[in-house]
């Protein structure tokens, strides 16, 4: 399904304009986004660790991808792929439309403040859901109305479902876009998402007995507005992120104001082409999408105490807390309608001579309006190099002789502002750096408020490093399976001091090696319930495939008599 | 000048004008704005994963 060529190279011209510096070689550390040159597979990542499956299956993902293509470069190509291709997935949704139309839809798909917002966080499984939505609606109205199952569709609901929040939004799309009478195609809608989804629901159910949350999440972490934007209102432009920290400087402005005007008056003059244009079903996805996203973002900051007492008391209610997370299911119907009411604009009639110049400053809005997106999100976003002493770490561990057991991380805290990272924060990356599973704290500190963690080896953890001296330390974390803890020494925060043999220090690491740990066994019911979870998320393409076989083999069945 | 000559020459004000006043504004407020955060002092070790809007 070819983009034609106009849209591709303004998706492709603003996605290089945005990402800017952050595709130079090297890694892009920013908040929750760590990525290291080899991640190896290990059990944490196929979920039958103790921690809740907060990065599965997107970590193991990465473990068997980035042995074809390097890790800095694996980046790059999501963090590109991420940005361009929801806009390309637009610029389909409205292949009928004017070309003006398709430009400006890519610009406010592309440009908008939920991308950038989640960009800086680091929420790139988030990101490729937001991309594959507007292929998901396009190939789901293609498989209702045609009857034959789009080959590309399987992969494409495996690269949305590389989170829980995204996995959810993406079997929503595909269910609401293949919804209708034929039982037939919602049974398969419906395996198709199970698969997909499997390895975080099976590993959810899991840890269900640590699988709840600290209710004041639900507050800290609710729909947000910007600038003297009214939350509601800042919905509407596909802003509201909880973290202000990540909020352009231009969304405190007036320029919100401006934002949402755009929005609402194109997107009015859209409406009656979006009727003439889009299919009547495809368009009725697309609202039902909007609505949805709208509504679970306005719930999380009108009823935040409702998610609260769910996050508190259902295991994974914990999803629910990001409201605006799911704004990304508002996008695409915006970004059509925007663009249709943009392209009914410069039709007509009367701005028959300066066609040309409105046309022009309707593509460039979006970005004028959010001029500090550009570059990397004003620099906030660059690629640097590990410190040599990370490669060093982990060439110890891989090491024969290096110590057994798991690897803690201290200062026992989840956040860090590494000097070799421009003191941009992010997640401590020294345990995916490494090759081993690891504890770090699960502990989040928002506005100087501390939210509890869910893994019970944490506190396990926490209280053998209270232990009075060293040596009592050491012995009580072998027993907790930990063989190697590494204290990382650009964080200010004082260390309790643990009795083991120093292995390295450098500047930026020191790593202590702890004899006779033994990294904990997970129940063998964990390991077979996970090898099936996997085995449905490998079949989802597999079967995809089989399915489109058996289609093309009937197809060429001679019909009897004939 | 006709009609829709005219009503060209305002749509195209008011477009350009409205371009032209967010760029200059987007600019200026994001090279002017304060920084985010502070940076991180001895006394607060933890770093916090965010702040809320």
């Amino acid at each position: 399904m070819p983009v034609d060529r106009w849209s591709g190279l303004w998706s492709l011209a603003l996605g290089l304009l945005l990402l800017g510096p952050s595709l130079a070689p090297g890694y892009v550390l920013s908040y929750d986004m760590v990525w290291v040159p080899d991640l190896s597979l290990r059990p944490d990542f196929l979920g039958v660790g103790s921690a809740l499956p907060r990065a599965v299956p997107s970590d193991a993902v990465v473990s068997v991808v980035d042995e074809l293509l390097p890790g800095w470069l694996l980046q790059k190509v999501v963090l590109l792929g991420s940005v361009v291709g929801g806009g390309w997935g637009v610029a389909r949704l409205l292949r009928s439309a004017p070309l003006v139309a398709r430009l400006v839809a890519i610009g406010v798909y592309q440009w908008s403040p939920f991308l950038a917002e989640r960009l800086v966080l680091g929420h790139w499984p988030v990101l490729l859901g937001y991309a594959v939505l507007p292929w998901v609606v396009l190939l789901t109205d293609r498989w209702r109305t045609e009857r034959r199952f789009p080959l590309a569709l399987g992969p494409l609901v495996l690269i949305g479902s590389l989170s829980a929040t995204t996995g959810i939004a993406t079997a929503f799309a595909v269910l609401i876009g293949v919804g209708g009478r034929r039982t037939r195609c919602n049974v398969q809608a419906l395996l198709l998402v199970i698969g997909a989804n499997a390895p975080w629901l099976v590993s959810g159910l899991l840890h269900a007995a640590s699988g709840t949350s600290d209710p004041a999440g639900a507050r800290l972490f609710a729909l947000a507005g910007e600038g003297t934007l009214p939350a509601p209102l800042t919905a509407l432009t596909l802003g509201g992120v909880w973290n202000a920290e990540v909020v352009p400087a231009s969304r405190d402005s007036f320029l919100v104001w401006v934002s949402l005007a755009f929005v609402l008056v194109l997107g009015a003059l859209g409406m009656r082409e979006a009727r003439r244009r889009l299919p009547a079903r495809m368009l009725l996805t697309l609202v039902v999408l909007w609505a949805a996203g709208l509504l679970l973002a306005l719930w999380s900051w009108a009823l935040p105490d409702t998610v609260a007492v769910i996050a508190e008391h259902v295991p994974g209610g914990g999803l629910l807390r990001d409201g605006s997370r799911l704004l990304a299911l508002c996008a695409p119907l915006l970004a059509c309608l925007v663009g249709l009411g943009a392209g009914r604009v410069t039709a007509t009639a009367a701005l028959a001579e300066a066609r040309p110049m409105v046309a022009g400053g309707l593509v460039l809005l979006p970005v004028l309006l959010m001029p500090d997106a550009a570059w990397g999100a004003g620099g906030r976003l660059a690629a640097v190099d590990y410190p040599d002493s990370y490669a060093q770490a982990r060439a110890l561990l891989q090491s024969e002789a290096g110590p057994t057991g798991d690897v803690l991380l201290l200062p026992l805290s989840s956040y860090r502002r590494p000097s070799w990272n421009g003191e941009r924060k992010v997640l401590d990356p020294t345990g995916r750096y490494l090759p081993r599973d690891f504890v770090t704290s699960d502990e989040l500190v928002v506005s100087r408020r501390t939210l509890a963690g869910e893994d019970p080896r944490v506190v396990a953890v926490a209280e053998a490093l209270s232990a009075e001296n060293p040596e009592q330390r050491a012995d009580l974390l072998v027993e907790q399976g930990i063989g190697v803890v590494t204290v990382d020494n650009d964080h200010p925060a004082q260390v309790p001091e643990v009795a083991g043999e120093v292995l390295l220090d450098t500047p930026e690491l020191t790593v202590l090696g702890l004899a006779g740990a033994e990294p904990p066994e997970p129940p063998g019911g964990w390991i077979t319930a996970m090898t099936l979870a996997w085995s449905m998320f490998a079949l989802v393409p597999l079967a995809a495939l089989g399915r489109r076989l058996l289609e093309w083999a009937r197809r060429r069945r001679p019909v009897p008599g004939e | 000048m006709t009609t829709s000559g005219i009503a060209a020459l305002i749509a195209t004000i008011l477009v350009g004008g409205a371009v032209g006043a967010a760029s200059v504004v987007g600019l200026v407020n994001s090279q002017t704005s304060a920084p985010g955060e502070s940076p991180a002092n001895v006394e607060q070790p933890v770093i916090d994963y965010g702040t809320q809007s």
